[in-house]
Formats: structure tokens, sequence, C-alpha cells
């Protein structure tokens, strides 16, 4: 039987975060001495300096009777810093169907199988956001000098350093007593760096304050970051940098609902990306016509 | 051909104007003209000729006017996007259906662009019609199409524009120049042209070269096939001084000729409404002037003036310094002393409350005459040096002699003005309706709100319409000029086939004559340059921005070139 549309929505659920089970506080170990906010005098960005990010969007739910697939669009770019210029470069937009086992075509959108990870809608899920982390790998392989920061957590050694910055704090890093420091933090401040594993990486962490105006009104977590780098690096260094680069490029609320944490061109990114991806609507439309219903 | 960017698909794109993106490093610009294809297989291929009329850039996809400030610190990245409005021209074959948005763009350059303004249908059966009217901002010539400033299709111009800045007379003169010399106006030696000098003293010195005229302008008439010189054929006329016979001019001290009308030629020519260019024309004084120019006329029947010579006119009533001719006629030998024997015809004797020639009065109340003759005394002192009875009248006339009569009216009273404006029009318009001149005549007229206001009657309207409404057909064109449209006569300014348009005030460039102009145009009206007009005509949809060079002639004594040369001396001299 031929796929047929089952669902236009489904279910979606924000489970970025839900992934990194967040190293346990009990394994807390601090990288630097003492425990107290820390600043840094302003450095000059390193060039070229990279910023990735990736979108994914899950299209139509199609069944063909037996099993159901995922179709959706994923997308990955990079906006690179050089010569006091934030320039897009070309990003890539792929359609992918997980759960298919050959390409599928409706109308003029192409989808390529990609494997379902595990069982279920969840493991359809997965599957689409594991294509986009693809992406965004094969994106990164190609970045070679200078600085990358990713959105989220980092995932991949890299031959350069690499910043990684977590914008919604679920996973807890610090113990109880040390928490306290991160209300004190004022704005352009860091925690020291502090030890974290996972998937077999060590990694060295910091949380940052971004300024959040205006000052006061909001709670002091509001505007936390927190910044992760590989720890085989020169972490202090970056660590120190991240206090010039992420303030500077914190979002404003007035503009951006997940300022500050959201920085300026990675926004400009996300935005370009959603142009690239076409319009949901007229997707939807498309795939409803051609799947029927 | 020359890719310039594609039609866009975020806006619509309509037969009559779609919008272009710009891309990479091409360049559109206000009035550029590009050319566009479109294809349907019912229809086969189109093309879509069109004009810019707006441009614009922008950041797009930035919702927030700040994001710019942090695109110009490079923190976040944007797209520019530099767009054009084209507003359709012509579409070939006529097939109106949309182009497809993503259709390349083409500018529009040598034969395209004549097709994209029509120049290729610019022609009759003896040759082409373009008339050379400037340069495009691409350096091109732009042309209008004579048949429709002759009178064959069309005729007439009207020029608008605020003083000083506007160049009207400027683009007057060039228009005349180029009307007498590119040789697309078949019998141009046979044109006559009547130019009246209302300020300054302008246009006095169009026979001489301007000394100011640089290469670059030299080129720019070779450009346009026109010679970079003086006009060849100027009668200069100007109105004598109030004491004596010598021509009223400041700058200009030779070849200037002052004219006047006798009083046999103001009598025998009806002239005497023109005095009353005011709103009484229309009522009992109005009848009563017509009546009394009757009157003269025939009281001059047969007279050889310059003197008028009149009968009844009892000795105990003249003035002192009266004289009298052989057979005891009276000769009236100034404006003053007709007045004076009017007054006696129209009032009676001025000793007792003696009743009028019932002849003259014309059954008219005494308040009436008594306002006549106010009105004309009045106006000796303003025309009494342009109507004398002492010396043969030599009033201009532009049919005869050389090709262009300048006549100047910078100095006179309004009144007088009024005077030559209408007695020069209408002896030249009767003429031609008689058939008496072959050649066509074009008149250029400066300040059309004081000759033909839109709410105001006078005898010199009437004559300005009867030249707008029928004077095509007789081959006399009005080039007419005015600050305001808005305040001349509807029939005046509608019955032009060209309407040029230089720097407008901004309360001007709303109003409902200049609607005939896209609003992007009446922007511009705004801040045109010294030098650069808007032209529109008939035949081509949409306004030409177009620049003319700088007058080959002199504008004023400063500019003249002195001719040292042995021969010129020698002119001089002897």
């Amino acid at each position: 039987m031929a796929w047929r549309l089952y669902a236009l929505d489904l279910p979606w659920q924000e489970a970025e975060e839900a992934l990194l089970r967040g190293s346990e506080p009990e394994a807390f170990h601090l990288l630097e001495e003492p425990w107290e906010a820390r600043t840094a005098p302003p450095q000059s960005w390193p060039e070229p300096l990279y910023f990735l990010d990736g979108r994914e969007r899950a299209e139509a739910l199609i069944s063909d009777g037996e099993r159901l697939a995922l179709l959706g669009c994923v997308a990955a770019g990079t906006v690179v810093w050089e010569g006091g210029r934030m320039r897009l470069l070309p990003p890539v937009v792929r359609r992918v169907g997980v759960g298919l086992e050959k390409p599928l075509a409706v109308g003029e959108l192409a989808y390529e199988p990609v494997p379902a990870v595990g069982e279920g809608l969840e493991g359809l899920q997965e599957g689409l956001r594991q294509a986009r982390a693809g992406l965004e790998r094969a994106l990164a392989k190609e970045l070679v000098e200078g600085l990358l920061v990713v959105d989220g957590p980092v995932r991949a050694v890299r031959e350069g350093p690499v910043l990684g910055y977590i914008k919604t704090h679920w996973a807890r890093y610090l113990p109880k007593e040390e928490e306290a420091l991160l209300r004190a933090l004022a704005p352009g401040e860091r925690t020291p760096a502090f030890r974290v594993r996972r998937k077999g990486m060590e990694l060295a962490s910091w949380y940052l304050r971004l300024p959040l105006s205006p000052e006061g009104v909001r709670p002091p977590e509001s505007g936390l970051l927190r910044v992760e780098t590989l720890l085989s690096g020169d972490f202090l260094g970056l660590a120190d940098l991240s206090l010039g680069l992420f303030p500077a490029l914190a979002s404003h609320p007035v503009k951006d609902p997940r300022a500050p944490q959201n920085l300026l061109p990675v926004g400009g990114l996300e935005r370009e990306l959603a142009r690239r991806m076409g319009s949901r609507e007229v997707v939807a439309r498309m795939l409803a016509r051609h799947l029927g219903r | 051909m020359e890719r310039i960017g594609v039609v866009l698909g975020s806006r619509e794109a309509t037969p009559l104007e779609f919008w272009v993106g710009v891309e990479g490093e091409g360049l559109l610009r206000l009035d550029d003209l590009v050319v566009v294809e479109g294809y349907h297989p019912k229809v086969g291929q189109v093309r879509y000729f069109g004009m810019v009329d707006h441009v614009a850039k922008a950041h797009e996809g930035q919702n927030f006017d700040t994001d710019t400030f942090l695109a110009v610190e490079g923190k976040i990245p944007v797209s520019l996007a530099y767009v054009a409005h084209v507003s359709v021209t012509r579409i070939l074959p006529e097939e109106f259906f949309p182009p497809d948005p993503g259709s390349p763009v083409y500018l529009a350059q040598g034969g395209d662009l004549e097709l994209a303004l029509y120049y290729e249908a610019m022609r009759n059966q003896r040759g082409s019609t373009k008339l050379p009217a400037g340069l495009l901002k691409n350096g091109e010539v732009a042309y209008l199409n004579l048949e429709f400033l002759n009178g064959v299709k069309g005729g007439h111009v009207n020029i608008s524009g605020i003083s000083g800045v506007a160049a009207k007379t400027s683009y007057a003169t060039f228009l005349l120049k180029s009307l007498l010399e590119s040789g697309v106006l078949e019998d141009a030696h046979q044109a006559k042209v009547l130019l009246f000098n209302v300020k300054g003293e302008d246009l006095f010195f169009l026979d001489k070269t301007n000394a100011r005229l640089t290469e670059e302008a030299r080129k720019e008439y070779a450009r346009l096939g026109l010679p970079a010189t003086p006009f060849g054929s100027v009668a200069f006329l100007a109105p004598p001084k109030k004491e004596g016979y010598l021509p009223d001019v400041d700058t200009r001290l030779e070849g200037v000729r002052a004219y006047h009308w006798d009083l046999v030629q103001f009598a025998q020519r009806g002239l005497l409404p023109f005095l009353f260019a005011d709103k009484g024309a229309l009522t009992n004084l109005g009848f009563l002037v017509v009546h009394v120019a009757e009157k003269l006329r025939r009281l001059a029947e047969r007279q050889k003036g310059p003197a008028l010579l009149v009968e009844d006119w009892p000795g105990e009533d003249l003035p002192d310094g009266i004289t009298f001719d052989g057979l005891g006629r009276v000769r009236l030998q100034s404006f003053a002393e007709l007045v004076r024997y009017l007054e006696f015809k129209l009032l009676g004797p001025e000793s007792g409350e003696g009743e009028g020639d019932r002849g003259w009065t014309a059954r008219q109340a005494r308040g009436t005459l008594e306002a006549f003759v106010r009105r004309l005394r009045a106006s000796v002192e303003n025309v009494g040096h342009l109507l004398r009875g002492d010396r043969p009248g030599n009033p201009p006339d532009p049919l005869k002699g050389e090709q262009v009569h300048v006549v100047d009216l910078a100095k006179l009273h309004p009144q007088a003005q009024m005077f030559v404006v209408g007695a020069l029009l209408k002896d030249l318009f009767e003429r031609k309706e008689r058939g008496q001149y072959r050649g066509r005549v074009f008149i250029v007229l400066d300040e059309l709100n004081k000759y033909a206001p839109r709410d105001e009657e006078s005898p010199i309207k009437d004559v300005l319409l009867d030249i707008a409404e029928r004077g095509r057909s007789l081959g006399v064109i009005l080039i007419g000029a005015q600050q305001t449209a808005s305040e001349v006569e509807r029939r005046v300014v509608g019955n032009a086939a060209i309407r040029v348009v230089g720097r407008l005030d901004a309360a001007e460039a709303e109003r409902p004559e200049y609607r005939h102009l896209p609003a992007s145009f009446r922007q511009r009206a705004l801040i045109l340059p010294q030098g650069s007009v808007i032209l529109s005509q008939p035949e081509i949809p949409v306004p030409l921005l177009v620049r003319f060079p700088f007058p080959a002639w002199a504008t004023k004594r400063e500019e003249v070139l002195e001719d040292n040369s042995a021969e010129a001396l020698r002119r001089e001299l002897f």
C-alpha cells in the first residue's frame, strides 16, 4: 500500500536538553579555585569566528497501513564573523523521511530515507534530530581554523577550539552550596570552571551572566548561560574570552522572546534557515494534495 | 543586453507595473528603462518595456529598525535587498498578461530604448518627426513627437515651475532652437517666433554667443544634433522711454528698436478693449467699450495718421497746444488728447452740466460714462508713451523681417503689458486667420496666469483661448509658461499637448493640474536641479526627466562673448 498522510501536526516536545543526562552534582570537580565570581579584561575576538546552528521541523506523519514514517526538514548553517561583519555562509537544507526505506517524492519535494532511532513516535522524532545533528557535524567538519561556537552542548571533537552554550538549565551541575553563586553573578561575570563528563567526553564548563535589561526586574537566573568546551584545550583562556563574547552578542528581550541567551547572529541564522526550509503552510498543502487524506 | 535582475515574486507583478530585484553589482536608477521578456504558450513571446520610477534598498527580514545598528556592529547577518518599481510603457505585442516572477530583466538600450519610448512610431510619410527635446539621464537623446507640437496631431506647450530655478524661459528657448535648427520641422525657414520678454532683459542677447559655454555643453549640442550657436535672425523691440523715442533698455545698447502704435492704428485696429483688461469688461462698461471702439474705427477710416483728426471739437473747450490741419480739423497728437476728446464726446463740455454726444454715449447712464472716462484717464500715464500721435507708429510685426521677434514688456506697467500682448496677439491671430502668412508662428509667453487667469474674464484671455483652441489648426502655436498652472484657465493648459514641469513648490505639486505626473515625479519636481525638466507628451505614457544643455546664447550682458575681430570693429565704427 502506498504512503498516505496520517497527520500533519504531531505532538511535539522540546527535548533538546533531555538527552543531556547532566553529570551528577556529586561528581562535581572544580577546575579553578576559589569558588567566586570572576571577570576578565575584554579581548579581541579570534578570526574567523563561526556560529553554527541547525533546525529541524516535522512536516507530516505518514502511514502505509503498517508502519509510520515522519517527513521532516532539517537545515544547518553557519554565520562567520570576519573583518567586522557577520556573513552568512551557504546553508544546507535537506528533506528527510524518518523510517522510510526508499526516497519519496511528493510533488516537488524529495524526501531522503533516514533510519529511526528507537521505537514509536519518539524514535522517529529522535531520528529527525539525529539527521539534523548529522548535518551540523558535516558542516562543522568543513570549518577549519578559528573558533567555533555551537548552539547546544559540545557533541564532537574538532581540530580547533569549540564553545558550546546551553540556554536553558534543566539539568543541575552544581551542588546546592555552590549554586548560591549563580544568583550572585553580575552581568559580565562568570563562575570558575568545573568539570563535566558526558558520553565519554571530558568537558570544562562555567556559567556566565548575560545583561538583561532592565536590570533587576527578572530573577538573576534568567540571564544565565552555561558554556562548555573540551577539557583538553586552553579552557581557561576560552572562559575569559567568553566574557567578552557572549554578553556582547546577547539579544534584547524586546526583539527575541528567548533573550538574552539566544545570541544575535544565531537568531539571524535561525530566521534565515526557517526561510530556506520553505513555508510550513505551503509544504503542508503540497503534502495534503499529493498524499491525500 | 545587460541583465540587471529579475521580476520579483514577493510583490504582485502585473502587465502595467512590477517590481524588479536588482542582482549582484547591478545598478538601476530612477528613469532607467528596462525590458522583460515574458512567454505564454498561447500567445508566444511578449516583451514588456518600462521605466523605473521607484528604487529602494532595505535589510530584508529585519523586523526592527534598530537591527541595522546590530548589522553595522557586525553582530547579525543581514540580507540587503535592492528593488525597483517599473511602470510599463509598452507591451509588444499587446497581450496584457503579467510577466512571470523570476523573469530576467535587462537594461533597455539602443533599439529597445527606442521601442520603450515609442521613438520608432514618431514618423510620418515624409520621415522622422523626432524633435530633440533634451538628454536622458543615461546620456541618450530624449525626443518628442513634432506632430504633437506643430499642430498636426496636437499643439501648444505648457511649462510650469517656480521662478528663478525652474528655467522656464531657458527651456522654451532651447525648444525653439531645436524647432528652428534641428531640421525636423520641415518649413523651419518660414516659421516665425514671437517672444515676450517679461522680466529683466534675459532674452536680449539671443543673438550673442555665450562666453560661458563649456566644451562639454558643446558636445551635448552635438549629440542633440543642434549647432551650439546663438539665434541667427532676431529683432529686438522695446517700448520707448516715457520721454522721447529711444528704446527703454539698460543692458543692450545697440540693435534695439522702439515700438509704439500711432493713434490712427489704435483706432483702426480696434485696440481700445485691451486697455480694459479687468472684470468690468462684462458689464455695461464692456458694452460701452465695444461701442466707443467702433466709433473710433469709423472716425479713423481713410486717415493716414499718425495724428487722429477730428472735426467736431468746438474751440472753446480745447486745451492749450492743440494744432489744426489745413481744413481746420483738430489734430490729436497724443493719447492724453484723445482721452480729452473722448471725455468731451461722452460727458459734454467741461463747463456746465452738458450732455455728451448721443451717437457716442450709446444711451449709457452717466455713471457708466464717468467710470469709462475715469479708467481711460488713469491709463494715460501707463500707456501714453505707447500710443502716440506725433510719429508714425511702428508696432512689432512678428510676421515680417527677422525670424524671431523679442518684444520687451519688462518695464511696462501691467496695464500696458496687457495692452501690448493683447494687441499683438489679436493682430497676429487675425492675420493668420485670413491666411496672410503661410508659415507657422510660435508664441512664447510667460506669466500666463496674468493673461489668462482662471477666474477672471478679459479680452486678452479671449484671444489666448482662441489661440489655444483654434490656433493649432491655423499654425499658431502657443508656448506658454507660468509659475502655477492651477491659476491659469483650464482650457489654455488643457489644450497643450506637451507639458513641461520644472521645479515646483510643494503645495503646488499636489494640485490636480499635475496629476498627469505619477506620484514619484511630483515628488521629484520639488528637488529638480536647474537645467532639468519633466516632459510629458501624449504618446509616451510616462513622463521623461530630461536635461537640456546650457544656453549657447548669452542670457545677460556679462555672458556675451566679446567679438574683437577686425570685421566686428569695422562694423561697429562705420
